[in-house]
């Protein structure tokens, strides 16, 4: 039994990479007149796209995790929500409307724990009562949408924060969060390639009986890669606020999709951490194309150009839709005793 | 029964799919009405943990949803936009295709009728006899372009695989910002102060009888009543209907007598969308009159999904789910002019629905334990 994928495949999708980095320089080459790739290709450029990247790789990372144990965790998007709020919401309430930096990393702290509570149930619903995956994931999306804004109203009478403070930058420019985030990253590749825990992650999700057999308590350790998965999305959540420096509620909130990117970012990274990552960054740094332009003074509307990263979703998903999917992604597992 | 077209194999599975079909009807009804009661009691147990009262928020909500004849219209006028994307999303999830998408092609529909309109009122007379016309063919418009942005998942999953989850949600992100920037831009109203589309002729516009509300019209209710008879009957009557239902529950049965499951998938996203943009359509004639940014315009096809499984994707259930709904609505508009709690509440209580409508079994299981309620099967 073969757990890890075929080489076909992970060349396939190295070869969608390409072709997605390619299309990505012929948008900055085609770019009309006023600046080169060179005026694009900023440093400024590079760091703000490592910065929207890191929220989508941490949930990437926590949802993929899940799906390998058999549990597709739709719902990434509203833990996103809820971490971003709860970290305003304790930044807040330590240091009002100028918190510390101090104040900010209890608050990552906080969120990834809330956030972490919250999972724990919607893991019992998933796993306990077998909930319909996708629909209870949807479910905590609808969840997130309205309680978020509904007590952020309550706290600042609006459903957006007022300015709070986003976290300074420690090397290269660059916030700790994305170093943190790709030490992340790198741990998320060890322990699921490299330990015992990581196997019993995949046997969960391709072949629970034999895992059962071996001893191993097959929904134990889907809750924990549920738990973790919530928790990783909640520190997306968190981050995306840390850098922002505001809570916004409107529309769709800040998170604004990021949450379904980060899913569709594992699926293109075949559930592997690191290729996870890079997808999140491919999609980081389409979102930040648009302030690019701006700066560089090309006229393509604002609007438009922050709908590249949706566009690149779907061709991805279509042109490399076939993901080798764990094959017991969506079933309940019953001990047989 | 006049339909024996398929011999034995079919006949087993009609009675298989029956099976599954009716035996769990009351127990459905009971989910939903167990689903929905637990949400609105945490809904009021928040209210008053956030220092509210709890009774009078549930009054503020009766009331706003039934309490006076404006009440009651402006709850119907929601409830027909409920139940339309309702019924689309319960023709995708009946038949195993979870078309997400309802609000994007709700979107597209909605501005491609007022584009169609404007555009023809150009060359049609004034008149009742112009603006029936112009309404008929702007629909139409409506329904085709629903249609095609319905259809676009569907050929993606069919034949590159794309979860439609995810497709249909980037599309409406893509329906939403590409539509804001037209209407925004060159379909923008030159003259208007707002961002907003050219207004539709005065001659088009639904009659108002019955109810003496500028935005809801008998014509509206009873398009809502056909397009749901019409898809009940095409699900449970027709073979078309019946291959849907069955890909829904056992694909390989359904390849295995013959169902093409790649142009199963692709028409019934396209039925869906359809349906969608129909939707759009009324809205914009009955309600609206012209088109604005998307993202301020309702999350119509988003509740739609909530609508539909509460309904347990029944079209017919769809009418008390998209009632419920609807009242929801008009109460939050009512709650927030007279109340001081956060309208997102509502939103936050639809979500708890959803959530408790994913898991039927909790309700079994509390139903076992308190022996409340029938035998489990």
């Amino acid at each position: 039994m073969s757990l890890l994928g075929g080489t076909r495949s992970s060349r396939l999708r190295l070869g969608g990479f390409g072709l997605l980095i390619a299309v990505f320089a012929g948008v900055l080459v085609a770019a009309p007149t006023g600046g080169g790739i060179d005026r694009i290709l900023t440093p400024g450029f590079v760091t703000r796209s490592l910065e929207m990247a890191t929220p989508i790789a941490l949930a990437a990372v926590g949802g993929l995790y899940a799906e390998k144990s058999g549990v597709f965790n739709i719902g990434l998007e509203g833990f996103m929500i809820v971490g971003a709020f709860t970290a305003a919401g304790t930044m807040f309430a330590l240091g009002g409307t100028s918190p510390t930096q101090a104040h900010i990393w209890i608050a990552i702290v906080v969120s990834v724990l809330v956030t972490a509570v919250l999972t724990v149930l919607f893991a019992v619903l998933l796993i306990r009562f077998k909930a319909d995956q996708i629909v209870a994931g949807l479910a905590v999306w609808f969840v997130g949408l309205g309680f978020a804004p509904f007590t952020a109203a309550l706290v600042w009478g609006s459903r957006s924060s007022p300015g709070l403070a986003s976290v300074d930058a420690v090397a290269f420019g660059q916030s700790p969060l994305v170093f943190l985030a790709a030490l992340l990253v790198a741990a998320g590749w060890v322990v699921l390639y490299r330990t015992r825990y990581g196997y019993w992650v995949q046997a969960a999700g391709e072949n629970p009986e034999a895992l059962d057999t071996a001893g191993v308590d097959v929904n134990r350790v889907r809750y924990a890669t549920v738990i973790f998965s919530g928790a990783m999305a909640g520190l997306g959540g968190a981050v995306l606020l840390a850098h922002a420096g505001n809570f916004v509620g409107t529309g769709q909130t800040m998170v604004d999709g990021r949450g379904w990117i980060a899913i569709v970012a594992y699926l293109f990274g075949n559930y592997n951490p690191v290729g996870a990552a890079g997808a999140a960054l491919l999609f980081g740094a389409l979102d930040m194309l648009n302030v690019q332009f701006q700066t560089v003074g090309i006229d393509v509307p604002a609007r438009l150009v922050n709908l590249l990263p949706y566009a690149a979703v779907l061709l991805v998903l279509t042109a490399w839709g076939k993901t080798r999917v764990p094959s017991m992604v969506g079933e309940p597992y019953e001990t047989e005793e | 029964m006049s339909g024996a077209d398929g011999g034995r194999p079919r006949e087993a599975l009609e009675a298989a799919a029956d099976r599954l079909l009716r035996a769990s009807v009351l127990e459905r009804i009971g989910i939903g009405i167990a689903s929905t009661t637990a949400a609105l009691c945490i809904g009021l147990i928040i209210a008053a943990v956030a220092g509210y009262d709890p009774i009078r928020f549930a009054g503020q909500l009766i009331a706003g949803a039934f309490g006076s004849e404006r009440a009651i219209a402006r709850t119907l006028r929601s409830t027909t936009l409920f139940v339309l994307t309702g019924v689309a999303v319960a023709v995708a999830f009946r038949a195993g295709v979870f078309n997400i998408g309802v609000q994007g092609q709700f979107v597209v529909g909605g501005f491609t009728t007022v584009v169609a309109i404007v555009w023809l009122a150009n060359f049609v007379p004034g008149g009742t006899l112009g603006g029936v016309t112009l309404m008929l063919v702007g629909s139409l418009a409506g329904v085709v372009a629903g249609g095609l942005y319905g259809a676009l998942p569907g050929v993606m999953k069919a034949y590159g695989d794309a979860n439609e989850i995810i497709t249909t949600i980037m599309l409406n992100f893509i329906a939403t910002g590409f539509v804001g920037w037209l209407v925004a831009g060159p379909f923008g109203d030159p003259e208007a102060t707002a961002t907003r589309t050219r207004r539709l002729p005065d001659n088009v516009g639904l009659p108002r009888v019955v109810f003496d509300d500028p935005n809801l019209s008998v014509v509206g209710l009873l398009v809502m009543v056909a397009v749901v008879v019409l898809v009940a009957a095409l699900m449970a009557r027709t073979r078309f209907g019946y291959d849907m239902v069955t890909s829904g529950y056992q694909d390989a049965a359904a390849t295995y007598s013959g169902v093409d499951a790649k142009r199963m998938i692709i028409a019934t996203m396209t039925l869906s969308g359809m349906i969608a943009g129909l939707t759009g359509a009324l809205f914009v004639i009955m309600i609206q009159g012209y088109y604005t940014d998307p993202s301020g315009i309702g999350n119509y096809g988003f509740d739609a999904i909530a609508v539909s499984l509460l309904a347990a994707n029944n079209p017919l259930g769809v009418l008390p789910a998209g009632l419920l709904f609807g009242g929801l609505e008009s109460a939050s508009s009512h709650v927030q002019i007279n109340s001081d709690v956060p309208v997102q509440l509502i939103d936050g209580i639809v979500g708890l629905v959803v959530l408790f409508v994913a898991a039927p079994e909790l309700f079994r299981m509390i139903a076992a334990r308190t022996g409340l309620g029938g035998e489990g099967e």
